[in-house]
């Protein structure tokens, strides 16, 4: 079984991971699900990947040898706008998911999932479904209702403007956050099953930033930063 | 024996008085000397070259030549005045200036004739005849009055007893020659009490606003009312004898009894003292003259003051005198200090004055105790504004002290805030740190060891993947548990359905999830880490025992909330469609198994954070029951 893009052609992925085994781990359940998988340990042979062309998924670790997995998000975002990018995280924490968010991720991938798992989490988002998990949910939504306490003092963690939010938007990520699937969301809130994948993406969209003066406008708008 | 012990206090205090009272004494000795050469020194000077002295005097129809000044004997009839004349010489070549005739003093009113035509009568003018105040005149001569050489001048003077009445030197010469010393006595003995009067209507005016303000404090009402009377004497013009307004002429002369007992009143409430009940006597004479004034028409209220009026001034001068003596010598403060000396000046002047009146001191009449005691009255004022000032100062420096004092309290107190912010910061760290030593004990460790221990054995595969595993979720629940969740219990279900679908879908397990309520349960403010995880940890195990002993394909969990009457409580529900397993009867699984080992944690987890843990078995599948508590327990109730 090949998994193929809407042109027919093989996808494919460029996955950037330091640790050797983890790294064979999931390339090997990609492998095995069909897609094309290039992978790099390091940021600079994820750039040599990278001149030879743009892949369709970016799995990226965060940390790495030379440098932060963020400069490489970037990098795709500014360079290959179609391109999926995904996190690898080891534990799905906020701190890490979040930040890669932020410039431009739209989901996460726990290094320890399942085979199965991998390969349906990319083929999801490849075809517009962000996964997003119960706790990132929870962490978006507690920064709304913070940002419409108090301002005084920016919350710990990283910096994230929630403002864009509609309150649908909003809503669903409350439904997540407390365990309920897409279906029971969609059926609280009166929407097609189907749409709320759709507006996972849209809110990670929203809360990225895309450039650094934006991210300066952003600070200043929600009161981070006092000029 | 005990006449010693006594005597032997009293013998020191008597040396205290004295070593307070002579130097007191001699200060006061002092000042009446010092008065009474200021009474001579400022005695006003007459221009003596113009002075006409020799007249003859028709008294009583009786004439003969005296020398002024004169004294005539007291009489109730203005009848039939005593009429003194005398000649002047006008000489030649003088016509140019006008010439004036000067009386420094007389007593009571004086009708001036020059060649038969009348020039002068005092009479007019009312506060001339007061014979308290020493008012001189002065009346320009008509040019065409004048004859060259000699010219007569007649001097009637009108006399209401029962003082006698005195007529000092005439004067008769150049007007600029006269004029400076009729200028001065005008200055001396007219200005200066209306500028005294003055001060004291003022001073009555502002002493009667801190008395209204402060009625605790009749002391400040007693000298407004002195000074009020004071005034109203002082400017009241007095009645001429052919005037008929008797009644007023007796109000006036009341004054100065009342007045001088109103200031013995306020010197014995300015000292703290208690005014006695039989102080009130010293009203009586003042009060007795105004009274029989109002019945009896003059010329008794003028006798009866004389016989009683100043005799009680005189009384109340010398109480007064005592009264500040007693006060120096108990306060030895500024303000009795002032003011004895002030009443020494008063009583020295006021002696001054008898002596005059009863012509032992040969002293041309002039009377000054009016003019001392309004001095005394406006340097009392002045005494208690800056009584007042000072209170005020002193009120001034209390608020900041009191700033000061509160200042110094917030900033030990925020020392004290901080100290304690610090502490509870620290216990809290060491408590965070005591839960995830434990947590991590509980979970990761043993599995990490567990992990190693079948890598030593050689195991490979399933069994060291699955220990990874489970290290690697409870790393990621204890994570989890210290995220603020706002006391929504809902927020760690829902990591934990996410982890746990994750989990059951290898082994191809359903997980069904039915939540009873929207909300879902009730919100727990009192929620911490610790509840969540080891509520967390029972649901994990109910689940680990479903897949693992039991061979489910299906677990359910309910989340419901019920509400017997005491607030709202959540239940919990995992219900598998397992083996079961066979429960002893005590609730507790038969045998000693890891399955017995599992469901005792369970118990004792629920136990911990107030819940309780129903467990029901049989073969269709096992239902684990956990019951939330209303509040949350604050301590780890099995730990203490």
């Amino acid at each position: 079984m090949t998994e193929q893009g809407e042109t027919g052609e093989a996808i494919t992925i460029l996955l950037v991971e330091d640790d050797a085994p983890t790294c064979w781990r999931l390339q090997d359940a990609l492998a095995k699900a069909g897609y094309e998988v290039r992978s790099a340990g390091t940021l600079a042979e994820a750039r040599q990947a990278l001149a030879a062309g743009a892949p369709r998924v970016l799995l990226t670790d965060l940390r790495l040898p030379d440098g932060h997995g963020v400069e490489l998000i970037r990098e795709m975002r500014q360079r290959f706008p179609d391109t999926e990018i995904m996190v690898i995280s080891a534990l799905g924490d906020e701190e890490s998911v979040i930040s890669a968010i932020t410039v431009g991720a739209t989901g996460y991938l726990l290094k320890d999932a399942f085979p199965t798992d991998i390969a349906t989490t990319v083929r999801d988002l490849v075809a517009g479904h962000s996964p997003i998990s119960a706790s990132i949910a929870r962490f978006i939504v507690r920064r709304t209702q913070g940002a419409a306490q108090t301002s005084a003092e920016p919350p710990p963690g990283p910096v994230l403007n929630t403002a864009r939010l509609t309150p649908r938007e909003i809503d669903i990520l409350w439904g997540i956050a407390k365990g309920f699937s897409y279906a029971e969301i969609a059926s609280h809130l009166g929407l097609s099953k189907q749409t709320v994948p759709g507006h996972i993406k849209n809110i990670y969209r929203k809360l990225e930033v895309h450039t650094r003066s934006e991210a300066v406008f952003e600070a200043v708008q929600q009161g981070l930063i006092k000029l | 024996m005990s006449e010693i012990a006594a005597k032997a206090p009293t013998r020191p205090r008597r040396r205290l008085i004295a070593s307070r009272l002579v130097p007191y004494l001699l200060l006061q000795a002092l000042i009446v000397i010092v008065t009474i050469l200021g009474i001579r020194l400022l005695q006003p000077s007459d221009p003596d070259d113009y002075a006409v002295s020799d007249f003859s005097a028709r008294e009583d129809g009786l004439t003969r030549p005296i020398t002024l000044p004169h004294f005539t004997s007291s009489r109730y009839s203005l009848a039939d005045p005593p009429c003194y004349t005398g000649t002047f010489t006008f000489p030649s070549g003088d016509a140019a200036s006008g010439w004036s005739v000067y009386l420094p003093r007389f007593s009571n009113a004086v009708e001036v004739a020059v060649n038969g035509v009348v020039v002068l009568d005092s009479r007019r003018d009312a506060n001339a005849n007061r014979p308290d105040r020493n008012t001189p005149q002065i009346a320009v001569i008509p040019a065409s009055l004048l004859r060259e050489g000699a010219n007569e001048i007649t001097v009637r003077l009108f006399v209401w007893g029962p003082l006698k009445g005195f007529l000092d030197t005439v004067y008769v010469g150049p007007d600029a020659a006269l004029r400076p010393a009729y200028e001065t006595r005008t200055l001396l003995f007219v200005t200066l009490p209306v500028v005294f009067s003055a001060w004291q209507a003022i001073l009555a005016v502002i002493l009667a606003i801190m008395w209204l303000m402060r009625r605790h404090e009749p002391v400040y009402g007693v000298l407004a009312t002195a000074m009020v009377l004071g005034v109203v004497q002082a400017f009241a013009p007095p009645p001429v004898p052919p005037a008929t307004v008797s009644h007023l002429a007796a109000v006036l002369l009341a004054s100065a009894p009342i007045e001088s007992a109103l200031i013995v009143a306020f010197g014995v409430l300015f000292f703290g003292w208690r005014w006695p009940r039989y102080g009130t006597l010293l009203f009586v004479p003042g009060v007795a003259v105004f009274v029989i004034g109002l019945i009896g028409g003059p010329p008794l209220p003028r006798i009866l003051f004389l016989v009683l009026g100043i005799p009680t001034v005189g009384l109340c001068l010398f109480l007064m005198a005592c009264i500040t003596a007693i006060a120096v010598v108990r306060r030895q403060d500024a303000a009795s200090f002032t003011i004895g000396c002030a009443v020494t000046i008063v009583l020295t002047c006021w002696i001054q004055d008898m002596l005059t009146v009863l012509e032992i001191v040969n002293n041309d009449r002039i009377f000054v105790s009016r003019l001392s005691y309004s001095a005394m009255l406006v340097a009392i004022g002045a005494g208690l504004t800056w009584r007042f000032a000072r209170a005020l100062n002193q009120v001034d420096s209390f608020a900041g002290q009191l700033v000061t004092r509160v200042r110094e309290a917030e900033e030990r107190l925020k020392a004290s805030f901080a100290r304690e912010e610090e502490r509870a910061r620290a216990a809290t760290l060491a408590n965070e740190r005591t839960r995830l030593m434990r947590d991590l004990h509980d979970g990761l460790g043993g599995q990490l060891v567990s992990i190693v221990a079948l890598s030593e054995r050689g195991s490979t595969g399933a069994a060291i993947t699955d220990a990874a595993r489970a290290a690697l979720k409870d790393l990621r629940l204890v994570i989890d548990s210290m995220d603020d969740i706002g006391g929504d219990l809902m927020l760690a279900l829902g990591s934990w359905r996410e982890r746990t679908t994750a989990q059951l879908r290898p082994h191809d397990i359903t997980l069904d999830w039915r939540v009873a309520t929207p909300q879902g349960l009730p919100l727990h403010p009192e929620l911490r880490p610790w509840h969540v995880i080891q509520i967390v940890r029972i649901l994990d195990e109910a689940v680990t025992n479903a897949v693992k002993h039991a061979q489910a394909r299906r677990i359910a969990v309910t989340i419901d909330t019920f509400d017997a009457g005491q607030g709202p409580y959540g239940v919990i529900s995992v219900t598998d469609d397992g083996s079961g397993f066979a429960l002893a009867g005590n609730g507790e699984a038969a045998g000693a198994g890891q399955t017995a080992r599992g469901l005792r944690n369970m118990k004792s987890r629920a136990a911990r954070c107030g819940a309780v843990l129903d467990l029901t078995s049989d073969a269709s599948g096992t239902r684990v029951r956990l019951k939330l508590p209303q509040r949350f327990p604050d301590s780890d109730m099995a730990a203490g």
